[in-house]
């Protein structure tokens, strides 16, 4: 384990930001080369023309509209690749300092971690849609077809510009820097989600969803403002940070109430209940492969956010007893899974369906880092516990992206011919095409939770993370442990048992629908074909049963993660 | 010793499935039909290839220095692998077989080829009998698994064929049925699982053997059950009330499966619905899943809570006898009939644990065994009465004896076994649960009413099955008609396969019937130092 600090733009700086800078480099070529021309340019009052390639008739390479979708995949692969290739034989801790001490950026396993996640729910997103767009559009000669091609570039530079905001999330040590990457990707997103503007539906969403989008950043921004009112700091961590500040001063009524707000930020980011309402129509009326980065990676930031500001600023070390949070987040965990499975029980669009399946996992997690909270003392038991339940979030959120973006590719490709919104269309998929309703039922399963898939085991670390800190006290103190000896939590994990029951009727009925309905009128045959997003598909079906049954490495990698989060080495 | 579980009884199934499965997925449906035979035949060879592995392992011709299977002793296992699985967490993929799971294995594998050869003509092949591979597949895998996580794994995996089977052979309401059974079960089992992982971390710290892990704790079945039994007898780390709980949790899994009455909703809704292959599997082996469970976990780690529960499972079982038997006599349905007769043969099961008699246990165990030959017998008739007949209602058919003998003898011969016939293999298992009543009765001092319920049922089966049968085989004589249903075709006998498959299952009712030591004397053996190692040293006399 090496570690070093160097300041921005010293030397090592881009090395150790290399994925984050191919995926700048991404976007300037997204930017440059779709207008390359043979425009000229002539010197003025002479008849010289210097070749100047911006604007002007394109060539044939860049007239492809399918170019700026195959840039953005190899961008955001390669983005991907480099950060998982950090793990690989030992990480490289890095610190970005500036000259004067302030602490900018993390390099480390947990935002190594959590980058992977990012990229890799981008990549498949873009892969996805390299055959989803053009599906619209290019088929047909008329204006708002040609205009949409023009977007496509548009698209992909939202999707890459996400990537930015979403990794210096995970990089940020420090609030202006977690807030500035937390509205990049937000703004990206919004723009995302309404940009299929031409439908009703896409104006609606992308309405609703920047409106309750802007109004919760706005009220998170004000918590954040708040603590460094109170604290005189933005660094989470080191001497005079806000951690210490935390727990030098003991209660004070302004932080809590920071902290409450920063909670509804992120809480409409992960989408927890009751600031999820956006939620079900945002995924309603963005594209597939856009709804599941919604569910997979911009929920897996608002997680990030959380853990950082619950875990690191306001640890239930820094406190006196329990986590101030505790019960706040215990209650709001029990309210958004149960609320998510019953509003997923009513929902007929499969979207929907999933979106509020998306409330509940929120649930699961949100359950999950109450566990955290549980343990003020600062023993060897307490940071087990703890990194228990971070490493199963962590796991959680990589398999997320696996069959949660797996399933919404699915409907993507339903969409392509204008279906995908009604439980209905999903009808005799099984007899159109064979193994895209197995591998959604392989999805719907692993989010209810059905072993052998990663579904069940993320279920079951959660799971487990939660009962081993229920036991806990029993496990310190030695004696006879009964029931009573119990903390609260495990009826968090109950609940969550008892919630997952309930979530396999709607799953099912996606699989009761796709195998044994007729296809409606007029959806018979196979869908259009479209080989990038099948190949996307096909990677989530094979990593949602491969982090099953062979859980071992990631839940060490994800240990590894958490480990570096919790500083618990 | 060499694997001789995993690769031929567990991954040869599930695989092979798998691969016929994706073979035949994409291929068109002219295809599909001329790969049907052949389909038939591979997955035949398959379940008879295991079939031939288990026989060779009773009779210990595959090992030299196996255990004898009559003397095993509890806690021992032939046939013990372990390969690590995931190991942070400390999961292994461990299997092993003893006294308790030997049984069920082989008849899983016995009744894997018996049901593809019954129900031989089964439309759609290419995926029906790859199904069924996979069903024992995962059903062979709850029973070796000596492994929590992987028994977990197995036992919700046996939803999934059984869920397609239903849904895609099925009846009218299949869609209800097979929602409704899968619902239940797996709201049953994830709290089971929370009982599990409980479990799991209530290891004490000092027994933190596995350093390896990364939370310290195992898996292992048997590791649990030694630390339980320190807590049991020692007064050690898990506590009265911690006890129960856990005892509750798990025993709702597996009361559910088994089903007891108030859980055994799902039951006739799923036999109905349930093609004839998925009815045999579902009642000669998965019913048994939740037996099984019961003595692989709560029974030898909670012998306090299950002293504490001992009326309320007796309570249970009672009422499974006694209203199953009610309800039988009421249905008009004949597979109904059938699939509530069931749930009062699980009665008896519970019964026979609540005695807390090495005897009554034995019992249980056997019936378990009995009641998998039998049962599917029963719905084997079922299946070729409604396929010959388009009909399941008991009066659609009179003077079946005249129009179809085979299946009338069969029918004949099932309806005799079930309701306990001296010299059939069930009549064994229900003699032996009264004599462990009895025994019961008089050693703890309970009331002598606690008998009328099952004398009650005697008397209630016989009349049900002879009334039935009454009703279908012999009413009307010779005038009597074929039914309407047949919209006047030729009535049918049932096919040379359907024959083969009575005739096997009506020999082994009859082997084990009239020699039951076969089975009995290792069920026996197993209980007995069951109690002397686990029970006897914790709640003290037996």
């Amino acid at each position: 384990m090496t570690e070093t600090t160097i300041e921005p733009f010293a030397e090592g700086f881009v090395m150790a930001l290399a994925p984050e800078f191919v995926l700048v480099i991404g976007l300037f070529t997204l930017i440059l080369v779709p207008n390359m021309g043979d425009a000229k340019f002539r010197i003025p009052l002479t008849q010289i023309r210097i070749p100047w390639f911006l604007g002007g008739k394109r060539g044939t390479l860049d007239r492809d509209p399918r170019l700026p979708g195959l840039f953005a995949s190899i961008f955001l692969t390669v983005s991907f690749l480099m950060a998982l290739a950090s793990f690989v034989g030992g990480m490289e801790r890095v610190n970005i300092t500036t000259a004067n001490g302030t602490e900018l950026f993390r390099v480390d396993e947990f935002s190594r971690m959590f980058e992977v996640i990012f990229y890799g729910a981008l990549s498949l997103a873009s892969i996805a849609s390299i055959d989803r767009l053009p599906a619209t559009s290019t088929a047909d000669r008329s204006l708002s077809g040609l205009y949409n091609n023009r977007r496509q570039v548009d698209f992909y530079i939202l999707l890459m510009t996400c990537g930015l905001g979403m990794s210096v999330v995970a990089l940020s040590q420090d609030l202006f820097m977690l807030f500035i990457g937390l509205e990049l990707a937000s703004f990206s997103t919004y723009v995302l989600v309404a940009f299929m503007k031409e439908t009703p539906e896409g104006t609606e969403s992308g309405m609703k969803y920047f409106i309750v989008g802007s109004v919760a950043s706005g009220v998170g921004l004000y918590g954040l403002s708040l603590l460094y009112l109170w604290s005189g700091s933005l660094q989470f961590d080191g001497p005079g940070g806000l951690s210490e500040a935390f727990r030098t001063s003991g209660m004070e009524p302004l932080p809590l109430v920071a902290l409450g707000l920063i909670l509804v930020g992120f809480g409409f980011k992960v989408s927890a209940a009751p600031f999820h309402f956006a939620a079900p129509d945002a995924y309603a009326g963005a594209t597939g492969p856009v709804a599941g980065v919604l569910a997979t990676a911009s929920k897996a930031m608002g997680i990030l956010g959380l853990l950082r500001i619950l875990l690191v600023v306001a640890s239930p070390e820094n406190t006196e007893g329990s986590a101030v949070w505790l019960v706040a987040l215990g209650v709001l965990a029990a309210v958004t899974m149960t609320w998510g499975n019953l509003a997923a029980l009513g929902s007929t669009n499969p979207k929907r369906m999933l979106a509020y399946s998306s409330v509940a996992h929120a649930g699961y997690m949100l359950a999950a880092l109450t566990a955290v909270g549980v343990w003020s003392e600062d023993t060897a038991f307490a940071d087990d516990a703890s990194m228990a339940v971070v490493t199963a979030l962590i796991f959680h959120l990589v398999v997320l992206v696996c069959f949660k973006l797996g399933a919404f590719l699915v409907l993507s490709i339903l969409e392509s011919e204008k279906g995908g919104h009604t439980l209905e269309s999903l009808g005799g998929l099984a007899k159109r095409e064979p193994l895209l309703a197995v591998a959604m039922f392989i999805f719907m399963m692993s989010l209810a939770g059905v072993p052998p898939l990663s579904g069940f085991v993320s279920k079951l670390l959660v799971i487990m993370g939660i009962v081993k800190v229920a036991v806990g006290g029993a496990l310190v103190n030695g004696g006879t442990l009964n029931f009573s000896d119990l903390h609260w939590v495990w009826y968090l994990a109950l609940l969550m048992v008892l919630n997952s029951a309930i979530s396999v009727f709607y799953y099912l009925r996606v699989g009761l629908v796709m195998f044994f309905h007729e296809p409606e009128e007029g959806r018979e045959g196979r869908l259009p074909s479209g080989k990038s997003i099948r190949f996307a598909v096909l990677a989530c079906v094979m990593t949602t049963i491969y982090f099953g049954v062979g859980a071992d490495q990631l839940i060490t990698v994800c240990q590894s993660a958490a480990n570096a989060l919790l500083n618990v080495w | 010793m060499s694997d001789w579980i995993s690769i031929p009884l567990v991954g040869l199934p599930l695989i092979s499935s798998m691969v016929l499965l994706a073979f035949t997925a994409n291929a068109s449906e002219s295809a599909r039909a001329k790969m049907g035979d052949s389909i038939r035949w591979v997955t035949l060879a398959f379940s008879l290839a295991m079939l031939a592995v288990t026989t060779a392992m009773f009779f210990g011709s595959l090992e030299s220095n196996m255990l004898d299977w009559s003397t095993m002793t509890f806690g021992s296992f032939n046939f013990e692998y372990r390969y690590t699985w995931i190991e942070s967490l400390g999961i292994h993929w461990s299997v092993g077989l003893d006294a308790l799971s030997f049984p069920m294995v082989w008849l899983t594998t016995f009744l894997l080829p018996i049901t593809i050869i019954a129900t031989w003509n089964e439309k759609n092949p290419t995926t029906y009998f790859p199904l069924l591979l996979m069903m024992g597949g995962a059903l062979i895998g709850v029973f070796v698994a000596l492994d929590l996580f992987m028994f977990y794994v197995f036992w919700e995996l046996t939803l999934i064929p059984m869920f397609f089977l239903i849904l895609k052979w099925g009846g009218v309401d299949r869609k209800y049925a097979a929602q409704k059974f899968f619902i239940y079960t797996f709201t049953a089992s994830v709290v089971m699982l929370l009982g599990l992982v409980t479990l799991y971390f209530l290891q004490p710290d000092s027994a933190l053997l596995y350093s390896g892990t990364w939370t310290g704790r195992t898996f292992d079945i048997p590791t649990l059950i030694s630390h339980a039994h320190l807590a049991n007898t020692e007064g050690w780390f898990l506590g009265e009330s911690m006890q129960k709980v856990l005892f509750v949790m798990l025993m709702l899994g597996f009361l559910v499966k088994l089903p007891s009455v108030p859980f055994h909703t799902w039951l006739p809704d799923a036999h109905v619905q349930a093609p004839t292959g998925g009815s045999m599997l579902l009642a000669g082996v998965m019913l048994k899943m939740g037996a099984y469970g019961m003595f692989r976990l709560p029974l030898a780690m909670f012998p306090h809570a299950l002293e504490y529960f001992q009326l309320a499972l007796m309570l249970f079982g009672m009422v499974s006898l006694v209203w199953g038997a009610i309800v039988c006599l009421g249905q008009t349905n004949l597979k109904k009939m059938v699939a509530y007769s069931s749930v009062s043969h699980m009665g008896v099961i519970c019964i026979g644990i609540a005695t807390m008699q090495p005897l009554g246990w034995a019992a249980a165990l056997f019936m378990m065994f009995a009641h998998g030959i039998i049962s599917p017998m029963l719905f084997a008739v079922c299946g070729a009465f409604k396929h010959h007949y388009h009909s399941m209602e008991i009066g659609a058919m009179r003077g079946m004896a005249k129009h179809s003998p085979w299946l009338a003898t069969s029918m004949m011969f099932a309806w005799m076994a079930s309701l306990g016939l001296p010299l059939l293999a069930g009549f064994v298992a229900e003699l032996m649960m009264f004599l462990a009543l009895w025994h019961f009765i008089a050693a703890e001092g309970w009331s002598v009413l606690w008998m009328v319920g099952p004398a009650l049922v005697l008397a209630l089966t016989a009349a049900y099955y002879l009334w039935s049968m009454q009703r279908t085989i012999f009413e009307g004589g010779d005038e009597t008609q074929p039914p309407a249903s047949l919209h006047g075709e030729a009535v049918p006998d049932i096919s040379d396969s359907e024959k083969f498959a009575m005739i096997v299952m009506a020999v082994f009712t009859i082997l084990f019937g009239v020699m039951p030591w076969i089975a009995l004397d290792m069920m026996h053996g197993w209980t007995v130092t069951f109690f002397e190692t686990i029970l006897a040293p914790s709640i003290g006399g037996a």
